[in-house]
């Protein structure tokens, strides 16, 4: 099929990217919330999910799929800032590993949440980008499908806003100082809880997109987000959890490995994709504590 | 201007703060002195609203003990904080326009009016905060905290960790301000003796406790305190 | 006479309340080992295992502050290497135990290096790589001649030996329970001993404050990673016991996974982090209150990872509430709930300082914050 290993190379680099820009879109929404308030959140990919099938009622309702998801990242932010205050800081006070615990209850509640609602027929959500059969171009001989551009494109985009949102904007700049100093920020009149929240918001909005961009490939089920969840806090954690930057660098970086690995490492085998990412993951962390791009800042947490 | 009476505050179940009450009157400098662990920091934040506090703090006819602090600022209190609370990670810059938070107009005009004050901070405008000298953050803070155009200034030990002739320019610096623009300033300090020359008036906190105050002459002129409570 | 009344740690009716307390939950189990039917007991008997993993992480996030999400790995391991060598090799299975907690105390201080260099969530992350990596080398076909690949071990059994009152395959439940409750005590012996030790107290000094533990002449690297074998073993060897009850290991069994060692971190919060009788209590509300949720809704059985757990449905809801609920009503654990209850009663006040002799006056003060009760 291929007619040479250099073409078959390309194929798999740009099919690594296209998987890695929704793990660095992901990415970039666990650093959102860890820049502000130092916590991971473990049900962001429940929390994408279900507004992914959101977006998938809202279609099916006779809403245009953009407006769908559009709507569905709203619903993602309100959930975000409404996990944040209402679970979140009312626990961070009383005891930090509650909050861990908290999490992996909504985790399972907002999935269980999903199976009540919609039950566990598989459903579908159109892509954003024409994904039939041809839509495709051949770059070096390799198919290059269009959708896989439409995401790699959404993801710089995204990468762009969310620099423009922090350097650019009051918010932005209050997101910044809160995550570097929580009393003074109090103390230049910023409501801090807000701020916080809103960076829950931000989070709960791009995992929805993210959810959304990743459906129509792999099926829409409430399993949907539970490995790219995984390697894309392998991303974060790769590219330095408070770094935007490093998330994107770290999701394409994975996406390639795991590309790489699956094509030309046969001894592997796919299977042990993971394991492979997290050895080099580690060995980064041993040189790097805080990651590629992370700053070498005394952790809060 | 502010009239803090009865205003207790407590750290747990230990209680620092006993009932204290002072007054600070408009365009006045009013210094705190006191001991390493008298309580100054806590009357700041408490004033400030970044702790529990009871007893009541009138400022211009508002309760400050029922607000959030984020409200207090801007009813125009600033507050710099003990060891200087600048934003580290932030470019000198960032850190002035954040102290802007609570303003939306005229926020460059008052840049450029705080670099040409403080011409040591125009030059490293693009530098971390956290990369300044220990002066130059001080001067930072204050920048910072004028920025939000107070009409009360808290200031808490700014002479911390500086060498003598700097906190003496910076004593001179926070005089001009008070001059220029009639804002008042509250000063908490453990240096008395430069702490009074500037200022107009003067209390002594001690393990939470006013126990003696008055003019900045009479508190310098009065040996008995100098030797119980200032040390000298 | 007012209440709560004031005892004195150490003192005859300190003693004798936790006596008190303790003869009551030997009661309870002495009283289920001998009375409750076969599934009750099998229950009751999966919760004493976990209550023994979580017993090995529990002295680990509790006492040094690391939060692991890895340790199913080493419950896995331990679950493994009986069943790999009773399997395969034929071994019998109690001489297999003691070579599980060798080999999950080896692994153990290998994963606990890295740890030195990771804090917080870095560690978590890493840890839940630990445990990703591990299902997959159990799925790995390359050693499947090993482990069995997807399709596991099967066929194990550990009949009672003709030395134990036991009577064969019809007393095999309570076999396993007895034997589940021996290690069980035995780990939180030695775990509560270790908090108590000299080098417990420096394990404090460690999650407190790192510069001060330094300070102290405490040698941190040797700490944690010794701290980490230790804990890792425990797993190990609950899970050892495991793999025999249930006759066969695959790498589906949901406490070899990931979901694994969220759970147990789950019960060690529950009960309260760092208490001596934390993680049984946390591994008893985990296994009954998981148990009666399940029971709420019809289960779903969704998605892959769910696969082989009762939850489901409305149940699932339920739980994840619950967990919610339960960190809000009770921040320090299931145990800090209860103490805080008993001090309406009781008040203990801490041990009188001991007069500083010359040989003890070199010995670091022991930290304030209270670790067990
Ligand atoms: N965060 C805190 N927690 C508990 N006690 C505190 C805290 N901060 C200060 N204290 C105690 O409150 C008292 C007053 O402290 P502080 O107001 O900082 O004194 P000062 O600023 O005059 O040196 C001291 O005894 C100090 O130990
Ligand atoms: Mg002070």
């Amino acid at each position: 099929m291929f007619a040479n290993s250099f073409e078959l190379f390309i194929q798999r680099t740009v099919d690594g990217l296209a998987a890695g820009s929704i793990y660095a879109l992901l990415a970039l929404a666990l650093v959102v919330v860890f820049r502000g308030s130092g916590q991971l959140n473990f049900a962001q990919g429940e929390m994408g999910m279900f507004c992914a099938f959101v977006a998938s009622t809202l279609t099916l309702s006779g809403l245009p799929l953009w407006l769908s998801i559009l709507l569905s990242m709203v619903v993602g932010f309100v959930m975000g800032v409404g996990i944040e205050r209402v679970v979140i800081r009312p626990l961070e006070h009383k005891n930090p590993g509650g909050v861990l615990v908290a999490a992996i209850g909504l985790f399972l509640l907002i999935n269980q949440l999903a199976v009540a609602v919609w039950g566990v027929d598989p459903r579908g959500l159109a892509s954003l980008f024409p994904d039939g059969e041809d839509d495709f171009f051949r770059l070096f001989g390799a198919a290059v499908r269009w959708e896989r551009v439409g995401i790699f494109l959404v993801m710089l985009v995204l990468l762009a806003l969310l620099w423009a949102l922090f350097t650019k904007t009051k918010i932005g700049l209050a997101m910044r100082a809160v995550a570097n100093n929580q009393d003074s920020s109090r103390l230049v009149g910023i409501r801090v809880g807000w701020i916080l929240a809103i960076g829950w918001g931000v989070s709960g909005a791009i995992g929805a997109l993210g959810a959304a961009l990743l459906a129509p490939q792999a099926g829409l089920s409430q399993a949907l987000m539970l490995g790219p969840f995984v390697f894309a806090s392998a991303a974060a954690i790769l590219g330095g959890l408070d770094s935007p930057l490093g998330a994107v660098v770290g999701g394409l970086a994975i996406g390639l490995i795991q590309a790489y690995i699956v094509g030309y490492v046969n001894f592997l085998g796919g299977g042990m994709v993971l394991s492979v990412v997290f050895a080099i993951i580690l060995v980064v962390l041993l040189v790097r504590p805080s990651g590629l791009f992370g700053s070498q800042r005394v952790e809060r947490v | 201007m502010l009239t803090v009476s009865g205003l207790t505050a407590s750290y747990g179940p230990v209680q620092v703060l006993q009932g204290i009450d002072f007054t600070v009157g408009d365009g006045e400098i009013v210094v705190i002195l006191g001991a390493n662990g008298a309580g100054k920091t806590t009357t700041m934040r408490a004033i400030s609203g970044t702790m529990p506090r009871g007893g009541t703090v009138d400022f211009a006819g508002h309760e400050l003990t029922k607000l959030s602090p984020d409200a207090i600022v801007r009813l125009g209190v600033a507050q710099v904080p003990q060891g200087r609370g600048t934003f580290s990670d932030l470019t000198v810059h960032d850190n002035l326009m954040v102290g802007a938070f609570t303003r939306s107009s005229k926020v460059t005009e008052d840049l450029d009016r705080w670099y040409s004050v403080f011409p040591r901070l125009a030059e490293r405008r693009e530098q971390k905060a956290g990369s300044l000298s220990g002066g130059e953050q001080q001067m930072l803070a204050i920048a910072r905290a004028m920025m939000s155009r107070p009409k009360l200034l808290l200031c808490d030990e700014p002479s911390l960790g500086l060498a003598p002739i700097i906190t003496q320019d910076l004593f001179a610096r926070i005089t001009e301000l008070n001059q220029e623009s009639g804002m008042a300033v509250l000063l908490v300090e453990q240096n008395a003796n430069l702490a009074l020359k500037i200022a107009h008036r003067a209390y002594v906190l001690d393990t939470g406790r006013i126990v003696a105050s008055g003019t900045a002459a009479e508190l310098q002129a009065d040996e008995t305190i100098q030797a119980a409570y200032l040390g000298v | 006479m007012a209440w709560p009344k004031d005892v004195r740690r150490g003192s005859a009716w300190h003693r004798v309340g936790q006596l008190v307390l303790f003869g009551l939950v030997a009661l309870f189990f002495i009283r289920a080992g001998l009375t409750w039917n076969r599934s009750g007991i099998g229950q009751l008997t999966d919760m004493l295992l976990f209550a023994t993993a979580a017993v090995g992480l529990n002295l680990l996030v509790g006492v040094t502050g690391q939060i692991s999400l890895g340790h199913s790995a080493f419950f896995g391991l331990g679950a493994y290497t009986s069943a790999v060598l009773v399997g395969q090799y034929g071994w019998t299975p109690g001489w297999t135990f003691p070579v599980s907690i060798v080999l999950c105390f080896a692994v153990g201080m290998v994963v606990g290096l890295p740890a030195l260099r990771l804090k917080g969530v870095y560690l978590a992350l890493v840890s839940i790589a630990l445990a990703t990596t591990f299902t997959q080398l159990l799925n790995w076909d390359r050693l499947a001649w090993l482990t069995g690949g997807p399709i596991g071990i099967k066929g194990l059994s550990y009949l009672p030996p003709s030395w134990t009152p036991f009577d064969g395959r019809a007393d095999l439940g309570k076999w396993f329970f007895w034997m589940s409750l021996v290690v069980f005590v035995i780990c939180t012996l030695i775990a509560s001993s270790m908090i108590r030790s000299r080098f417990g107290r420096s394990m404090v000094a460690v999650r407190d404050n790192e510069t001060a533990a330094a300070v102290m002449g405490v040698n941190l690297a040797a700490v944690k990673t010794l701290v980490f074998g230790l804990s890792a073993a425990m797993a190990g060897i609950a899970g050892s016991i495991f793999a025999m009850k249930l006759t066969l290991v695959e790498p589906v069994v949901q406490f070899f996974t990931l979901f694994g060692s969220i759970f147990l971190l789950v019960m060690v919060v529950l009960g309260g982090a760092g208490s001596t009788w934390g993680p049984l209590v946390g591994a008893f509300i985990f296994v009954y209150v998981r148990d009666w949720a399940s029971g709420v809704g019809e289960g779903n059985g969704v998605l892959g990872l769910f696969e082989g757990t009762r939850i489901g449905g409305l149940g699932g809801i339920v739980f994840g509430v619950l967990l919610i609920v339960i960190v809000f009503v009770a921040p320090f654990g299931a145990v800090g709930l209860l103490r805080k209850a008993r001090a309406k009663v009781v008040r203990v006040l801490p041990r009188p300082p001991a007069l500083p002799t010359v040989a003890n006056a070199q010995e670091p003060q022991p930290p304030t914050t209270v670790v067990s009760g």
